[in-house]
């Protein structure tokens, strides 16, 4: 059979088994986010000074996509140690394990995407060919989360460091990019505008965020995404030719 | 083995050398030395220390092979055979594999306590390479050979042990036979009335396997398995040869000595303690 295929159904068991003796399933993937955006989406519109139809659209969509760049940046430190025992009974290689994670990801991801339906739909955002743009992000982002995912992954076995430091990193980036506040907030000169500019957070974000909302994509994001593409296949490519083969005896 | 110097080989080790580089507590961790960090990465500079896990270990497998590895605890035996298995490649030397070669270490090792029996069988099947139909076939067997009939839908976490293993055992007999065979010690049995009731897929696997090796600190076991034996010691191969010479030279010149050595320990501390 296909080695997709059966990477597939891997992704399928860990995702549905690692909600056993819940009640409610992967209807909490649903449910937190939900929660987060009905409880704070007012709130914060207020304090950002801004509307409710612009403010908690872009609250969901980065909300829900940041998580899936935590789980691109935080998870894949412990992604070889969890993978150990298929990795040294000889079943899977670290590339299989490394697309079980990123694919597990994808279909967490898939499962808060109604949110950002709704929203869009109740907040009436306007629907173009322009949107569809956010699909091309998405892909992008997907796309980034191999190379952090193996990359992150590697090094992180020999530095265990990494499992401490990246959630502490990324609890700062959460805050530190606009998805509690608006991009706007304080203006093209005023400090925000170095969170903008210099947070790559901020321009992933950008690519999917900005066609759901009907806005326009700075030329930098995409340089800044394609930069980062470009020279994160590359970093995490030696790292793979140089470090891969240690990997199961740092296990 | 390589007094026979035919072509017919499955599994071929040339001059192989496992090390990895062993760091000071030091410069272990990644803040306390960002520029050590980056220049193992990008330049790979090893101004550290070694451990050499095998050292310069050629060997040969052929058709009817059947290989014990014998050694002291951390000769490097099952460091060997993951490095056949390929899970492990070599620093230095090539490990060339004609058909299929197929590790078994722990079997019960790498399944989903939170998940089913079945749910188990369907994950280990289709990491076996087998698609979800063809699991599908097999899974009446699988159980009716582990005799979880009754328990297959709980999760495997409210297993006794033994259930575990025939469980594992069960999932073997899915398994295509393989060429060459490598046994990390024997692989559990389960329960006496089960190994009365069904043979045992591990022997049949080794039956049917075209060469195997075996590290077993079993001497019996080796015996009634292996035709060849090598002696492994310190990450090195002493000896190769007939099985019963290989056991004579490890009991004579490895073991022996090892004891002789613990039991003037043990004597010395003895002494020590009787003068204080």
């Amino acid at each position: 059979m296909n080695k997709f295929t059966s990477l597939l159904y891997m992704t399928y068991f860990d995702f549905v088994v690692s909600y056993r003796r819940t009640v409610l399933g992967p209807l909490w993937v649903l449910i937190g986010p939900s929660l987060f955006t009905l409880m704070l989406g007012g709130l914060f519109a207020q304090l950002s000074g801004s509307s409710e139809e612009l403010f908690v659209p872009h609250l969901a969509i980065g909300y829900i996509t940041w998580n899936l760049m935590t789980g691109f940046i935080s998870d894949p430190t412990t992604v070889f140690r969890r993978g150990a025992p298929r990795i040294l009974q000889g079943d899977m290689t670290l590339l299989d394990v490394m697309a079980v994670e990123v694919m597990y990801h994808v279909l967490h991801y898939l499962h808060m995407l109604p949110i950002i339906v709704v929203v869009i739909l109740y907040y009436d955002s306007p629907i173009t060919a322009w949107t569809a743009v956010s699909l091309v992000g998405l892909a992008i982002l997907i796309i980034n989360g191999i190379w952090t995912t193996l990359f992150i992954g590697i090094i992180s076995v020999r530095y265990r460091d990494l499992a401490e430091m990246l959630p502490a990193i990324m609890r700062i980036a959460f805050l530190a990019t606009p998805i509690v506040w608006l991009p706007s907030a304080g203006g093209k000169e005023g400090i925000l505008s170095l969170f903008v500019t210099w947070n790559p957070f901020h321009h992933f974000l950008e690519l999917i965020r900005a066609p759901l909302l009907g806005q326009s994509i700075d030329l930098l994001s995409w340089l800044v995404v394609g930069g980062i593409t470009v020279v994160g296949f590359l970093m995490s490519a030696l790292a793979y030719r140089s470090l891969a083969h240690r990997v199961p005896l740092w296990l | 083995m390589a007094d026979r110097p035919t072509d017919n080989w499955l599994l071929e080790a040339k001059a192989v050398s496992l090390s990895i580089p062993v760091f000071q507590p030091e410069d272990r961790k990644l803040l306390t030395n960002p520029v050590r960090f980056i220049t193992d990465l990008y330049l790979s500079k090893n101004s550290r220390q070694v451990a050499q896990l095998l050292r310069n270990i050629s060997l040969r497998l052929e058709d009817g092979d059947r290989l014990g590895l014998i050694g002291l605890n951390g000769a490097g035996k099952s460091t060997l055979l993951k490095l056949l298995a390929g899970i492990y490649k070599p620093t230095v030397g090539v490990v060339t594999k004609r058909g299929l070669v197929k590790g078994l270490f722990s079997p019960t090792m790498g399944m989903n306590e939170e998940a089913t029996g079945l749910e188990n069988i369907y994950m280990r099947g289709l990491l076996m390479g087998f698609s979800l139909q063809q699991v599908r076939e097999r899974v009446p067997s699988v159980i009716e050979f582990s005799g979880l009939e009754g328990a297959i839908e709980r999760p495997i976490n409210t297993y006794s042990s033994g259930m575990r293993t025939r469980l594992a055992l069960g999932v073997l007999t899915m398994m295509q036979n393989p060429d060459v065979l490598l046994l990390d010690e024997w692989v559990g049995t389960g329960d006496a009335q089960f190994r009365s009731k069904a043979g045992n897929p591990v022997q049949q696997m080794v039956d049917g396997a075209r060469a195997m090796v075996l590290a077993t600190h079993n001497d019996a076991l080796m015996k009634s398995s292996c035709t060849h034996g090598l002696v492994m010691h310190k990450g090195e191969l002493v000896y190769s040869g007939v099985l019963n010479d290989a056991l004579k030279y490890y009991h004579a010149e490895i073991a022996a000595p090892n004891d002789a050595q613990k039991k003037s320990a043990q004597k010395k501390s003895a002494q020590k303690k009787s003068a204080q």
